[in-house]
């Protein structure tokens, strides 16, 4: 390129991080290589094959068989080879073929008709559709001057999130995206990192004693943690403690269960770490060679006075107890894990918490080793490089000022509150939507209604018309997992493995997987918009006084489906043949999954059980050189990107160790200080927020047969659990008048939602609960609608100061009978 | 062939995925209440202490099945390796076996207007050589196979652990075996105090006696 990159002004972490590979391919390249044909086989129209797919009806990703005869899905079972699943498909899983046939689905583009929210919808055509965003998208950024972040865009945790996210960020150029790490998984991720390098993996299947506080893997199906654990709980092997205000399913395998007052976790922990430090239970060898600042640490929890007594008049816990589970723990160091859990963020001071919990772990030695937390290793895959124009009108995300650390994956609560409340540094007046369902799943729902209203222009991709759909200008309707081919994908692991979504069937009715979309929205907005920055883009308007501008439009990228011309097959074909050779692109088409070695490593060793990786073989200990298991090849170790969603280049500024093997653990944070932020773990009386006489704190959680509020309307699943109901304390409940099957009425600062109730022991006196996903307002979808209770309809719009994630369960509500 | 099942109960989570897998695999008919297998729960209080037991079950395929012994018309029979089935054509919907099976493992299949039950797969089995609801389970809860089969893990596993039956008194000599949790406070809260606690070779005699009165109506 003639212009100086130093005159650009580049998107913050946007493109510097998205283009991948170090040269990007142009425009010419790319359509050459589409011309060299793959080994996608065509789908034989008649009679019974077998496809392997990778399951998407939750995060997860389990391998599966997808059984189809005269081009239907008849049945789903899990595929064997694939070490992370081990063979199993949970419930909702299984109802991956009510997610495909549900009546319900998206099948044609549509365009809105009436008011948003009201669901009514004309059908379009695809052109029509594309052509509706153009005019509406052309007239927003020629009135914005170019400025390409007006346009937000959010997605939900999916194998082909990243095409989406690849068009709106490299090629469209919008800074501005969200997806579910702030409301979920941002707090534990970014806390462990910054602690021991690494969220990693706890590895369920050697410890001796886990700590799963919060954490609800019976429930919360996680593979293969699931799977590990509850073939090793009660007098099989490990040791296990569940600190949670629900009796859980989990709480029902555990050794001990400690009812904990909600929010209280964190003097739990530094009462544990008090009784660890004061008895000098930790692992001297290990905290001496890999801590740092460990005296500091130790001082500050010794003179705060975190004494198991005082943890014991906050949490509820008996300081016995606490002194036991610490000794316990040490005992069974470092063989011993405080679970990192998932969705978290439950109040204020979640960040710390999850270092505290990280630091206790480490002080028995259970990081980096066998039955601890591991790092495991991810195998390569190639590169798929695309070339991203460089805007110089877009300007940064409008929520980094928000907490003390905004990543590029956003705070959505902070970022919402700006739009709703008309305090943006420049306007936000668009979004488009990819399998997310901000409606329902961002804490207050009106307010997120209020800030979808005040756009110009909403685009929704999904397959089932939610409640966000609702919102949406225009609806643009994926196909489901079933019926597209997603971009391959390694998952690390003790025992990594390479994995691959093919196609079942072909999409049904006029619905397409989101790299088409992708490429025809592309087609359509690329010319129009190309004026526009020609109009505003004063860099590019002196780039085009030196060259021509079939050069500058192409070699710049501005053409925007240029990066998705190719097919899904091939581009995977090229990324596994790049680093594994034709041999394993053929492994992995027939089996669904490929790993070094696989024919010779898989063994089936009883109708319950397989091995994939020999004993010796297995990634454990990848930082230490000296340990047996670890070969050459195994220490570069980059396995947080695909396990957590959690960009890990936006937690490195913050941590001068982050993913280096030799570092520390890190007890005094310094560069967070300087941010604000508590360098050590410390517990403030005035952030606890305490539950007054007559109400209650509301929490929330998940459940092994709905994910987040994807399923809802799945018939299936809901002959497992028709709606959900409000857990209230039975002592609390009769004092209430309230009896099961009552309706109640639960009332927050921010909402209030009818349900009905379930009087119970297995909660704590102090809390109501209900699982979260229900409730959907959206008239087109049959059976969710109106079905239960929303949890976010109640729960307030507020973050935590560290990373802006959402406090979830810091809402104050009262209960009344109806 | 004698197909039965071993249950790894303590290993259950209460996921329901064998409900949906069987419903799928096997076309049951829609509806909470018509399933061919399920999890039973039951939960209390110790002292104000909660607790919840877990004991996924499905028909038991009785050697000595009352469902087989009440049926007019002999829709109920035994089919290959004494799985107890349903033949639809024969089924006239009289109940009689509902009210005989102990286990409440029948229902009406409103669609196809007949007795429906559990089959242990047997479509599959040739193909796959188990159930879906074996195969799906992420705790694998579930053993299947054949107790004539010495080498099989069935058998293997009978041999090395302690079992019950349910409702072992009403002699039905049901094959669904559920395996003595190992650890004891575990059994202990999970089971009756009347449970009798029983091993392979005690039972199986009692087992093999069964099996050769009523084989000669299985089908092969």
């Amino acid at each position: 390129m003639q212009i100086e990159i130093s005159r650009r002004r580049f998107l913050k972490g946007s493109v510097a991080l998205m283009i991948l590979g170090g040269t990007a391919l142009s425009g010419a390249d790319i359509l050459a290589e589409a011309m060299s044909k793959a080994t996608a086989a065509p789908a034989a129209a008649k009679g019974r094959r077998k496809v392997a797919t990778i399951c998407e009806m939750c995060v997860n990703k389990c391998a599966a068989i997808a059984h189809v005869e005269d081009n239907i899905v008849k049945k789903l079972d899990p595929n064997p080879l694939f070490p992370k699943s081990r063979n199993m498909l949970c419930a909702r899983g299984q109802a991956g073929i009510s997610a495909l046939y549900d009546p319900d689905r998206l099948k044609y583009p549509l365009i809105r008709a009436g008011e948003r929210g009201d669901g009514k919808y004309r059908r379009a055509t695809w052109e029509e559709a594309y052509k509706h965003i153009a005019d509406k998208l052309g007239k927003i950024l020629d009135e914005e001057g170019d400025n390409r972040s007006t346009i937000g865009y959010c997605a939900g945790e999916g194998l082909a999130e990243h095409t989406f996210k690849s068009f709106m960020s490299d090629k469209f150029g919008s800074s501005n995206f969200l997806n579910h790490s702030s409301i979920c998984l941002q707090s534990t991720v970014t806390g462990y990192t910054l602690t021991i390098g690494g969220y990693g993996i706890a590895d369920l299947e050697n410890a001796r004693y886990v700590i799963m506080a919060g954490a609800n893997r019976a429930e919360a199906i996680l593979t293969p943690d699931t799977m590990d654990l509850f073939k090793r709980t009660r007098g099989r092997g490990a040791k296990l403690v569940v600190v949670d205000p629900r009796y859980t399913n989990t709480a029902m395998h555990a050794d001990t269960y400690l009812p904990i007052k909600p929010g209280t976790d964190l003097a739990f922990v530094l009462a544990l770490t008090y009784a660890t430090l004061l008895g000098q239970l930790y692992n001297k060898e290990y905290v001496e060679n890999n801590f740092q600042d460990f005296e500091k640490y130790k001082k500050h929890i010794l003179d705060s006075g975190y004494t198991p007594e005082w943890a014991e008049k906050i949490t509820g816990i008996p300081a016995g107890t606490i002194c036991k589970v610490a000794h316990d723990f040490m005992a069974a160091a470092p063989q011993a894990i405080y679970y990192q859990g998932r969705r978290t963020t439950w109040s204020k001071n979640d960040f710390q918490l999850r270092r505290a919990m990280a630091l206790f772990t480490a002080l028995g030695g259970g990081v980096d080793v066998k039955g601890g937390i591991v790092f495991g290793h991810k195998l390569p895959l190639g590169d798929h490089a695309i070339t991203a124009p460089i805007y110089a009108n877009a300007k940064g995300r409008i929520d980094k000022d928000a907490a003390a650390v905004v990543g590029s994956t956003g705070s959505w609560v902070a970022w919402r509150n700006m739009v709703a409340e008309g305090k943006t540094p420049y306007p936000v007046r668009g979004m488009f939507v990819y399998k997310q369902n901000p409606m329902l799943s961002v804490p207050d729902t009106a307010k997120t209604a209020e800030m979808f209203r005040k756009m110009d222009l909403v685009v929704v991709i999904d397959t089932m018309p939610s409640d966000t759909a609702m919102f949406a200008d225009v609806i643009l309707p994926e196909c489901t997992y079933l019926e597209r081919e997603d971009p391959v994908t390694s998952f690390a692991g003790t025992e990594p493995a390479i994995a691959l979504r093919m196609k079942a069937i072909e999409p049904m009715y006029e619905t397409k997987p989101v790299i088409d979309i992708m490429r025809g929205l592309g087609e359509t907005l690329s010319k129009p918009l190309w004026e526009i920055s020609k109009k505003h883009d004063e860099d590019l308007q002196s780039e085009l006084e030196d060259r021509p501008e079939e050069e500058v439009y192409s070699e710049g990228g501005y053409d925007l489906a240029d990066a998705y011309q190719e097919s899904q097959e091939d581009i995977n074909h090229h990324m596994v043949v790049a680093k594994h050779g034709e041999a394993a692109w053929r492994i992995l088409r027939d089996k669904g999954v490929f790993y070094p070695q696989m024919n010779e490593f898989f063994k089936k060793l009883s109708d319950n059980s397989y091995q994939y990786y020999p004993r010796n073989k297995k990634y454990y200990g990848v930082l230490k050189k000296e340990g047996e298991m670890v070969r050459d090849d195994s220490l570069d170790r980059d396995c947080e990107t695909c396990e957590t969603c959690v960009n890990p280049a936006d937690i490195a500024p913050t941590s001068r160790t982050y993913s280096t093997p030799s570092k520390k653990i890190e007890c005094y944070l310094g560069a967070m200080e300087k941010r604000g932020v508590d360098p050590m773990p410390t517990w403030h009386d005035e952030d606890y927020v305490k539950v007054p006489k007559g109400k209650y704190k509301f929490i929330t959680g998940r459940h092994a047969h709905f994910t987040q509020n994807a399923t809802a309307n799945n018939i299936m699943l809901l002959e497992l659990m028709k709606e959900n109901y409000v857990w209230i304390n039975d002592r609390e409940a009769r004092t209430l008048g309230i009896a099961f099957g009552d309706t109640v009425e639960i009332v927050s600062p921010v909402g209030k939602v009818h349900i009905k109730a379930y009087p119970t022991p297995k909660i704590v006196r102090e809390a109501i609960f209900y699982i979260h996903g229900f409730g959907a307002k959206s008239s087109l979808q049959t059976f969710a609608h109106r079905n239960g209770a929303s949890d976010n309809e109640i729960i307030e719009g507020i973050i935590e100061p560290v990373l802006g994630c959402a406090i979830m369960h810091d809402t104050l509500v009262s209960v009344r009978k109806v | 062939m004698n197909y039965a099942m071993a249950l790894e109960y303590q290993n259950c989570i209460n996921c329901q995925a064998c409900e949906v897998a069987c419903k799928q695999e096997n076309g049951v008919q829609l509806g909470a209440d018509k399933q061919r297998i399920w999890v039973g729960m039951v939960e209390g209080t110790i002292f104000g202490r909660p607790y919840a037991n877990i004991y996924p079950s499905q028909c038991n395929h009785c050697l000595e099945a009352p469902c087989v012994s009440v049926c007019p018309t002999k829709a109920s029979h035994y089919g290959e390796g004494g799985i107890v089935k349903v033949n639809p054509k024969q089924c006239i919907l009289c109940k009689g076996c509902m009210e005989a099976c102990p286990y409440d493992a029948r229902f009406v299949d409103d669609t196809r207007v007949v007795i429906d039950k559990c089959t242990f797969c047997d479509h599959r089995i040739a193909e796959t050589g188990t159930t879906a609801c074996q195969a799906t389970c992420p705790t694998k809860v579930r053993t299947f196979g054949d107790l004539d089969d010495e080498n099989s893990d069935l058998v293997k596993l009978l041999k090395t652990r302690r079992f019950f039956v349910q409702k072992e008194h009403i002699g039905t000599v049901p094959k669904l075996f559920y395996l003595l949790p190992e650890d004891e406070a575990y059994a202990k809260q999970s089971l009756a105090h009347t449970t009798d606690i029983h091993t392979w070779e005690e039972i199986k005699p009692h087992y093999d006696e069964a099996r050769n009165r009523r084989s000669k109506e299985w089908k092969r």
